[in-house]
């Protein structure tokens, strides 16, 4: 009987909300940006300044990202305006229910590549991410064969006059103590 | 007055024509008359760009808006500090400071060695010269900041202008630090043609021995400490105007400068090896040559705007220029050690792997990477559009990704090398140095992990630092106690003794545990913590142990500008604590909006409040507030390596040591015992040089 009850709220509420989301979401897709500001909840909002920090401000005067954008000129000087409406997309799809990935893919999409903060690893763009890695790689190689073939060379000479233990003491006092061999 | 100072620009660029031309007839003649009016030459062009800054500056302080350099960055009302420092506020200006601090520079090496090295120093002057003339072609034909306002009408007859009010300083430029940040790079950038020229001198002269080496460490160190004081400056005026809460951007700029600065921390280094045991002469001639090109590049990209920055305050198509300035010097480079490579052929010997001399070559190699990875991404989206026509962009991510455990492992050099003994150590010393520091670090990092500080990168630099700062301390300590047991003084006064005898090696203790205090406060960004939130006077907003509560939002006005302003009171466990006041201006001149962070600064943490603005829907005021664990490190680690810089380039009093007698210090005199001086045992561990 309870279970009876509940299960007709459920579907009450179920259809409510479809006939709600047929007759508002082509409202809300209409008029993109006159839709006030979602509230997110702090796991949304986390995503939100994450997301934020991999998208680029592109108004054009300043090197930085949504989530830091503070340059001068802007009306509301930090963050500048187009950041602002920037965010403000990025908060619409979180509360939306859009995944990380397909919001940054929409943003490529409008205003191409440049937007990401990095380039993704693919095609020449791979060669940013590789190259300092393998380049120092290849330089540690290259310097531990230098200290290879120096110590080698090192070894073929003749071995200096011996040192004496007094000589030795004596040199250790004299130098105050400051010699550790 | 225009005509004045354009003529004596003109004048340097011949006097700087002259100096390099008689340089090399006198050079290829052997005549001293020569080479003694080619050096007069190059010390007059010194004179001769002050005249000219000195001119610039006589327009700004008499509001002459005829001129359009002064008319673009300046106005009535701009306070006189800020006009004085409106001389680098753009292009031209601050191509002409270069110039000048370029010539001070130049100046002070051709006075202070008019007396000596007469092998060398004509070369020095012919290299210093043909830097001058670059920078001066520019001054004079490209970017002249002399120009004046007007113009031709239809017949063909030029009118004069002039502007009743300028447009203003840029806000982002007033502000203190503003006036020093520029000043300290540009000292650095120039700084840097000294060693250059040296280096290149020495090659083409091929002057004998290490000798160039010893003349220009202290230029070096001095362009070095320019250059760190002025990103240093920099990264804090980001923090304290630009109101993101962060300090370090990537930004090009930013990275452009930077770039010198590590690869002249290499240099630095790696002199040693070539003073200590004559190897690696190629590598330090190379080091220069790339720290030099370096500065040109970083120039260049400050100036140019060839990739997009916040700094690019005038962008203009000067690259080109810069662009074959840069390959000239790298054909000169390459030409002179061509010709010259047998002169530098050194005897490379190791004897152990365990060894400050392979220290030093992963401390190079280690540098070099990170500034591979800094220019390589810098430059990246300049390929890229090349090859693929795409436009990218490169920022923090990438950077912090790469060079996070490159810097790693750069302190755990830090910590290591200083211990480890010239030519071989044995496992057994090792274990001895670095059993305790390394303790010591892993009791931090489980304090820390105990504490609930858990990020992998922090904790990893934490464990390091603490390492580092011990072996640093264990270093004084040993050398103090000696002094200590010795002189019947106490440990402290010891320990200032040991630093005044040995200033460059002690100096450079300090100067890493600066570095330590930096890469500690550097580590603390893995905590920040930033909350953002519409407040109406009475609301409250909490971040960490602090409440904010918003008592007031009024406005102030003066001639420059006007302000809004918020007054909050910070609580912390229910009582009052202090008062902060975040500001945003507009000013008037420009017409630009600027915030002004209000900062709460202690050692453990900053609070950070930024006013914002007003909500465009709810037109309440939007306040942005940050808490920033351990920034405070960074800029008294920061001072720690500016004294440290300092002390290292006071003589040591180990000279004096030489000529006390031969009973007490027998190494001093060169005593000689079965037929091994002591004093070649001892230089093994403890040297005036390491």
């Amino acid at each position: 009987m309870i279970r009876r009850s509940l299960s007709r709220i459920f579907w009450s509420a179920a259809l409510a909300l479809l006939v709600g989301a047929l007759v508002f979401v082509p409202a809300i897709l209409a008029q993109d940006n006159a839709e006030p500001a979602p509230e997110l909840s702090p796991a949304q909002m986390a995503r939100s300044n994450a997301l934020s920090l991999k998208l680029r401000c592109m108004c054009g005067g300043c090197n930085d990202t949504v989530g830091t954008c503070n340059h001068t000129g802007g009306s509301f000087s930090g963050p500048c305006d187009t950041a602002k409406a920037m965010r403000k997309q990025i908060n619409q799809r979180i509360a939306r229910g859009e995944s990380d990935d397909l919001i940054l893919q929409d943003f490529v999409q409008e205003y191409g590549s440049e937007v990401l903060v990095t380039p993704p690893a693919k095609g020449f763009n791979w060669l940013m991410w590789i190259a300092p890695i393998v380049l120092p790689i290849l330089a540690f190689v290259l310097v531990w064969e230098l200290v290879r073939r120096w110590r080698r060379h090192s070894i073929l000479l003749p071995e200096g006059p011996a040192v004496s233990p007094e000589l030795l003491a004596r040199a250790r006092h004299e130098a105050g103590g400051e010699s550790h061999e | 007055m225009d005509i004045f100072g354009s003529f004596a620009l003109l004048l340097a660029f011949v006097a700087a024509v002259y100096a390099f031309a008689a340089g090399i007839a006198g050079i290829l003649t052997r005549r001293s008359l020569l080479t003694k009016s080619a050096r007069s030459a190059g010390m007059a062009v010194f004179g001769l760009i002050t005249l000219a800054v000195a001119a610039l500056e006589y327009f700004f302080f008499t509001n002459d808006f005829s001129m359009a350099y002064v008319a673009a960055h300046s106005n009535r009302a701009l306070p006189a500090f800020y006009k004085f420092a409106a001389l680098w506020a753009g292009q031209e200006g601050s191509l002409l400071f270069w110039s000048w601090l370029l010539s001070i520079y130049a100046f002070s090496v051709l006075f202070l060695n008019r007396k000596k090295h007469p092998e060398l120093m004509p070369y020095v002057g012919v290299v210093l010269a043909g830097v001058q003339i670059f920078f001066l072609m520019l001054n004079n034909f490209v970017a002249s900041p002399f120009h004046v306002l007007g113009a031709a009408d239809a017949s063909g007859v030029f009118h004069l202008a002039r502007l009743s009010e300028g447009n203003g300083l840029n806000p982002l430029l007033q502000y203190p630090e503003m006036v020093i940040h520029p000043p300290m790079l540009y000292l650095g950038y120039t700084g840097f043609t000294v060693p250059f020229a040296f280096a290149l001198a020495a090659l083409l002269g091929r002057y004998p021995g290490e000798k160039w080496i010893h003349i220009t460490r202290r230029w070096t160190m001095i362009a070095w400490g320019f250059q760190g004081i002025g990103i240093l400056l920099g990264a804090h005026w980001a923090y304290a105007v630009l109101g993101w809460g962060g300090y370090w951007a990537w930004d090009p700029v930013e990275n452009a400068s930077l770039l010198p600065w590590i690869t002249g921390t290499a240099f630095l280094h790696s002199v040693m090896m070539q003073e200590k045991r004559g190897m690696m002469k190629v590598w330090n001639v190379w080091l220069v040559f790339i720290t030099f090109m370096l500065c040109i590049l970083g120039t260049m990209l400050t100036r140019s705007g060839v990739v997009s920055s916040v700094h690019a305050f005038a962008e203009s198509s000067i690259g080109g220029w810069f662009v074959v300035f840069l390959a000239i010097i790298l054909a000169v480079c390459l030409a002179a050690w061509y010709k010259n490579r047998d002169y530098l052929r050194s005897d490379n010997q190791l004897d152990s792997l365990v060894s400050r001399e392979s220290g030093f070559l992963f401390n190079n190699l280690i540098l070099l990477a990170a500034c591979f990875a800094v220019l390589w991404g810098t430059l990246f989206p300049v390929f890229s559009e090349w090859f693929t026509g795409s436009k990218i962009s490169v920022g923090p991510p990438f950077f912090n990704k790469v060079n996070i455990p490159i810097a790693l492992f750069l302190l755990f050099l830090t910590g290591v090398g200083p211990i480890l003994a010239w030519r071989k150590t044995s496992l057994d010393a090792l274990r001895r140095n670095f059993a305790w520091p390394l303790a010591g670090g892993f009791v931090a990092g489980a304090i820390a992990l105990v504490l609930g500080f858990w990020n992998f990168y922090a904790l990893v630099c934490l464990i390091l630092s603490v390492f580092v700062a011990l072996t640093i301390f264990s270093e004084f300590y040993r050398g103090a106690r000696v002094i200590a047991s010795r002189d019947h003084v106490n440990l402290v006064s010891a320990a200032g003794e040991l630093t005044l005898r040995n200033t460059r090696r002690y100096g450079g203790y300090i100067v890493h545990f600066g570095m330590v205090l930096i890469f500690i406060g550097i580590a603390g960004s893995a905590f920040n913590r930033d909350v953002q939130k519409e407040m109406a006077v009475g609301q409250t907003l909490a971040i960490g142990p602090y409440t904010i509560l918003c008592q007031n939002f009024d406005q102030v006005a003066n001639n420059n500008y006007q302000s809004d302003r918020a007054t909050l009171e910070v609580f912390r466990g229910g009582r009052s604590v202090m008062m902060l006041y975040p500001e945003r201006r507009f000013f008037l001149a420009s017409q630009v909006t600027e915030t002004m962070v209000a900062i709460e600064t202690a050692p453990l943490r900053d609070l950070y409040v930024v006013y914002a603005g007003r909500s465009p829907e709810t037109g309440k005021p939007v306040i942005h507030a940050y808490l920033n664990p351990l920034v405070k490190f960074i800029w008294f680690g920061g001072l720690i390596v500016a004294l440290g810089t300092g002390l290292a380039l006071l003589p040591g009093r180990r000279a004096a040591l030489v000529l006390r007698p031969a009973a007490e210090r027998s190494w001093g005199g060169g005593a000689v015992a079965d037929g091994v001086s002591p004093a070649r045992i001892v230089a093994r561990r403890t040297d005036g040089y390491d």
